[in-house]
């Protein structure tokens, strides 16, 4: 079976679901999306759906401000109902020092446009009673964060790229590529040969694997986290929530079930199995700042697999080696960013030009030895 | 006010009500004539004690919401109070929801329609969604410790199920001088087996056994198993050598239309009643696979009325509104009760997780060398019997209010791998975590395509058997991978 579509995008999560439909709307109609797994399959459809514009650094801020502005207005770009609620997002700090480092943002995302404040614990209460006052010492507060349930988020870029012509596949897999010098010319999924004249990489944590079969070095490695339900009770928690001391973050969804989940320092694991310890981490941070959540029963535990890279960044952008390839991987609060790294990726792809916010993230950092530093994100650092 | 005799008096719904004392709050409200303890989640149609669907015994207990009905045994001066009820559990009106079409509530509540995010509106709106979404109330106080220290295990062999199958493989273990630990969930040891009149064989006393603690998820290839028991006490972590799957199998309920009515039991559920006193039963029929016969022999000899044994294939509806009336096969027959033995099933659960693997999708796999399964959970699966139009009707997923039909639809519009029908419809996520329902599920799906489907979305622990504060206290007992 031969066929021809201009640009190729391998995966179908949340990435290279907006890649496509971002494309779609500059004009690429015939964008073809493959996936090896099904709908939902990868992390896109395992995270904690959590969304926030402000971090610790200003390529981060800047990056995730735009996405969260985007995220807002999503609803109506797509015409599907993303479920997007901006409930606010509290960063809470249960150690001195990250409280310092938390009071240092704030300024950082004003300048971003966004509405971010400094809460004492006062506030805290204020805005979550089932807090324990006495386990937390400050949080920052940004307004406009908040969580969409991936489900809807994925429905909803899934039929606004269809209609706009994008072609997407579930259940198959890219298994090669021909190149003819430094450009691919097919790509390969079982029987099916797609002549193309881009190809786009968005394979979450299968990027580093896809890029050993085009030939091209995609830094950093798969690994495992994991996340939890409780089973549904009447709203008790207010906010999107990040415990960066417990490595932990948390919501209440629209299905009243408070989902999240606390890192663990372990060798990388390559599996969707879960363990017992993110269990136990994830239950005593709940139990330590939100002792109510104790009676509550857990519903199911799960795991997703991400890609790391050395500064927990993203690779956005061109391939440095292979003419006509582009990436969007090494994702770790890929859901938040999905809007932005469309909207960018795809303007980069059509036009070429380059926008300053992506342009940080650029695939070929590590060799420059340009990472980008950022300290406020809840991941448990590994060797 | 005092009990009486034997009884005594709890408050359910605010109201004083005197029961029979010794046995679940379940089964003292279904005796005391309440059926209807709790409700689907989107239409607020009546579920209670079924022995299928843990949502039907799902209720307030003192305060703490989503305690298991079943688990909790009567005691004197207890409030007990139906939940996701409005204004209050006394006056309803969410019930009203029940009028509300199935296809406006399809989809579960992640896929609204009615507004679009963007909007303050749409803040006030999702807050409404989760509050109905939300079943109990959590008071924001803890009402409990927020951390129970746990306890760590380790044996030679690892015994789950306390059926006869599991005491003989224990028993034979322990005189062959391993060490052995055997966890069942129910209060004793082979209660089913008791339930039917046949004689226990006595556990031998070096086996550790753990009552009342639920087998409830599986780790590191089938080397760890997390216990719990239902009372909020310490959480188990348990390292073994080997592992015996003996948990068993489960009559599954018919695929017709109103097959989740409060009265709808298995025959465990239903003879554990009978053994308390056979009334509160009123007449029953008894539909299942070759083992009616048997159960209903039982159920009559507990002086239970039983008024037809049928096929379950017979079987085209079950009729009642807020409780079961009748039972439809060529014709009506008018009965209180409506019990299943069979098809019988295992629950698949633990073995999914003792296997599964994959990195697109976890899919079960053989089990590995050290995890077997023994008795009546090794046997083949019955298959559950597809009664033509008549399943369209029936739930798949009551907790979720998934109907046959919404299943059939979706495959109609393209949608067949079942991870996808899973998010489409929630189907499964509720208290049960997919069994029965994905059992149920799957023979929608088979009656489609016409084939035999042996996948079903992976099966994930903990499944409500154990509490944040259990969990909590398992911190540090068991050493993350280097
Ligand atoms: C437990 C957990 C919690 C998280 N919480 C958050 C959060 O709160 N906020 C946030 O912003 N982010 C969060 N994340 C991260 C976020 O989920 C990811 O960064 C994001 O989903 C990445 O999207 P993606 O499209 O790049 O990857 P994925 O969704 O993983 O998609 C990659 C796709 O590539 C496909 N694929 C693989 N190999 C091939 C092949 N050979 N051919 C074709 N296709 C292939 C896979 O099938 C898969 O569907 C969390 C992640 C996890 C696991």
């Amino acid at each position: 079976m031969q066929s021809n579509h201009s640009i190729v995008i391998i995966g179908g999560g949340i990435q290279g679901l907006s890649i496509a439909f971002n494309l779609a709307r500059l004009g690429v109609r015939d964008v073809r999306v493959l996936d090896a797994g099904y709908f939902q399959g990868g992390a896109s459809g395992r995270n904690g759906t959590l969304i926030r514009g402000g971090f610790g650094s200003p390529e981060w801020t800047g990056f995730f401000a735009h996405s969260n502005r985007l995220w807002a207005e999503l609803s109506a770009t797509l015409g599907e109902n993303v479920m997007f609620t901006p409930r606010g997002y509290l960063v809470i700090a249960q150690k001195a020092e990250t409280l310092a480092r938390l009071d240092g943002m704030r300024d950082l995302h004003r300048e971003h446009g966004l509405q971010s404040d400094l809460l004492a614990v006062r506030r805290i209460k204020e805005l979550e009673p089932a807090i324990d006052e006495h386990a937390v010492l400050g949080a920052i507060y940004l307004k406009g964060g908040g969580a969409a349930p991936h489900h809807a988020a994925m429905k909803g870029y899934l039929a606004a790229s269809r209609r706009l012509g994008a072609r997407i596949d579930y259940q198959r897999p890219v298994t090669a590529v021909e190149r003819s010098g430094d450009r691919i010319t097919t790509v390969i999924a079982g029987d099916e040969r797609i002549a193309c004249e881009k190809v786009v990489i968005a394979g979450g944590a299968y990027s580093p694997a896809i890029g050993k079969l085009v030939g091209a070095e995609i830094p950093g490695f798969p690994i495992r986290i994991e996340a939890m339900a409780l089973e549904p009770v009447r709203p008790v928690i207010r906010s999107a929530i990040a415990l960066p001391d417990r490595l932990c973050y948390m919501h209440q969804t629209a299905r009243g079930e408070i989902v999240g989940g606390a890192e663990v320092p372990e060798k990388p694991q390559v599996t969707l199995n879960t363990d017992i310890c993110a269990l136990a981490a994830t239950a005593a941070a709940y139990a330590e700042v939100f002792p109510a959540l104790g009676a509550l029963r857990i519903l199911r535990h799960w795991a997703g697999m991400l890609h790391a890279t050395a500064d927990w960044g993203p690779l956005l952008g061109q391939h440095p080696d292979v003419g006509n390839l582009w990436v969007s991987a090494g994702w770790s609060y890929g859901f938040a960013g999905a809007p932005a790294a469309g909207d960018l990726l795809a303007r980069a792809i059509v036009t070429g030009e380059v926008d300053s916010r992506m342009a940080p993230f650029a695939v070929d950092r590590f060799r420059r030895n340009q990472p980008v530093v950022e300290g406020a994100i809840v991941l448990a650092p590994v060797d | 006010m005092r009990a009486a005799g034997p009884g005594c008096v709890i408050n359910w719904n605010g109201e004083p009500l005197q029961v029979s004392a010794g046995e679940s709050v379940a089964a003292a409200l279904f005796r005391a004539g309440h059926l209807q303890l709790a409700a689907t989640r989107k239409r607020h149609r009546p579920l209670g004690l079924s022995g299928s669907f843990i949502q039907g015994v799902l209720g307030d207990v003192d305060g703490i919401p989503n305690a298991r009905l079943d688990q909790v045994t009567v005691r004197d001066g207890m409030h007990v109070a139906r939940q996701n009820t409005w204004p209050s559990s006394h006056f309803d009106l969410l019930k009203l929801l029940r009028l509300v079409p199935a296809r406006l509530v399809r989809g579960g509540f992640e896929h609204t329609r009615l507004m679009p995010s963007g909007t303050r509106r749409y803040l006030v709106w999702e807050r409404l969604l989760a509050f109905l979404a939300g079943e109990g109330t959590l008071s924001p106080v803890p009402a409990a410790p927020a951390v129970v220290a746990g306890r760590r295990i380790d044996c030679d062999l690892l015994v789950i199920g306390g059926g006869p199958e599991g005491i003989g493989t224990a028993n034979a273990a322990a005189h062959a001088g391993r060490d052995v630990v055997l966890v069942t969930r129910g209060s004793a040891p082979a209660r089913f087996a008791r339930l039917m009149g046949i004689t226990e064989t006595a556990l031998d006393s070096r086996v550790t056994l753990l009552t009342a603690h639920e087998a409830c998820a599986i780790y590191r290839q089938g080397h760890l198993v997390l216990a719990a028991p239902g009372d909020g006490g310490p959480a188990v972590a348990i390292g073994s050598n080997e592992i015996v799957l003996a948990t068993g199998k489960h009559s599954l309920p018919p695929l017709v239309r109103g097959n989740t009515l409060p009265g709808v039991m298995d025959a465990a559920t239903a003879l554990a009643l009978a053994a308390g006193g056979a009334a509160c039963l009123g007449r029953v029929v008894v539909v299942g696979t070759e083992t009616r016969e048997a159960i209903a022999a039982r159920l009559h000899s507990l002086g239970a009325a039983v008024a037809e044994i049928r096929a379950v294939a017979e079987l085209k509806a079950i009729k009642g509104w807020n409780r079961v009336t009748g039972a439809v096969f060529e014709h009506a027959v008018p009965c209180q009760t409506v019990v299943h033995a069979g098809p019988w099933r295992s629950d698949p659960n633990l073995s999914f997780q003792a296997s599964g693997d994959g990195l697109l999708r976890l899919s079960a796999d053989a089990l590995p060398a050290h995890v077997r399964m023994v008795g009546s959970a090794a046997a083949p699966d019955e298959r559950i019997h597809w009664p033509g139009k008549h399943a369209l009707d029936a739930d798949v997923c009551p907790c979720m209010d998934v109907s046959a039909r919404e299943i059939a639809d979706l495959l109609r519009a393209g949608v067949t791998h079942v991870e996808e029908i899973k998010r489409q419809t929630s189907a499964g996520m509720g208290p049960c975590q997919g069994f029965p329902c994905w059992e149920l599920m799957a023979a929608v799906i088979e009656n489609a395509a016409g084939a035999p489907l042996a996948d079903r979305p992976s099966h994930r622990g903990p499944r409500r058997a154990i509490t944040v504060a259990q969990a909590a206290g398992l911190s540090g007992l068991v050493d993350p991978l280097k």
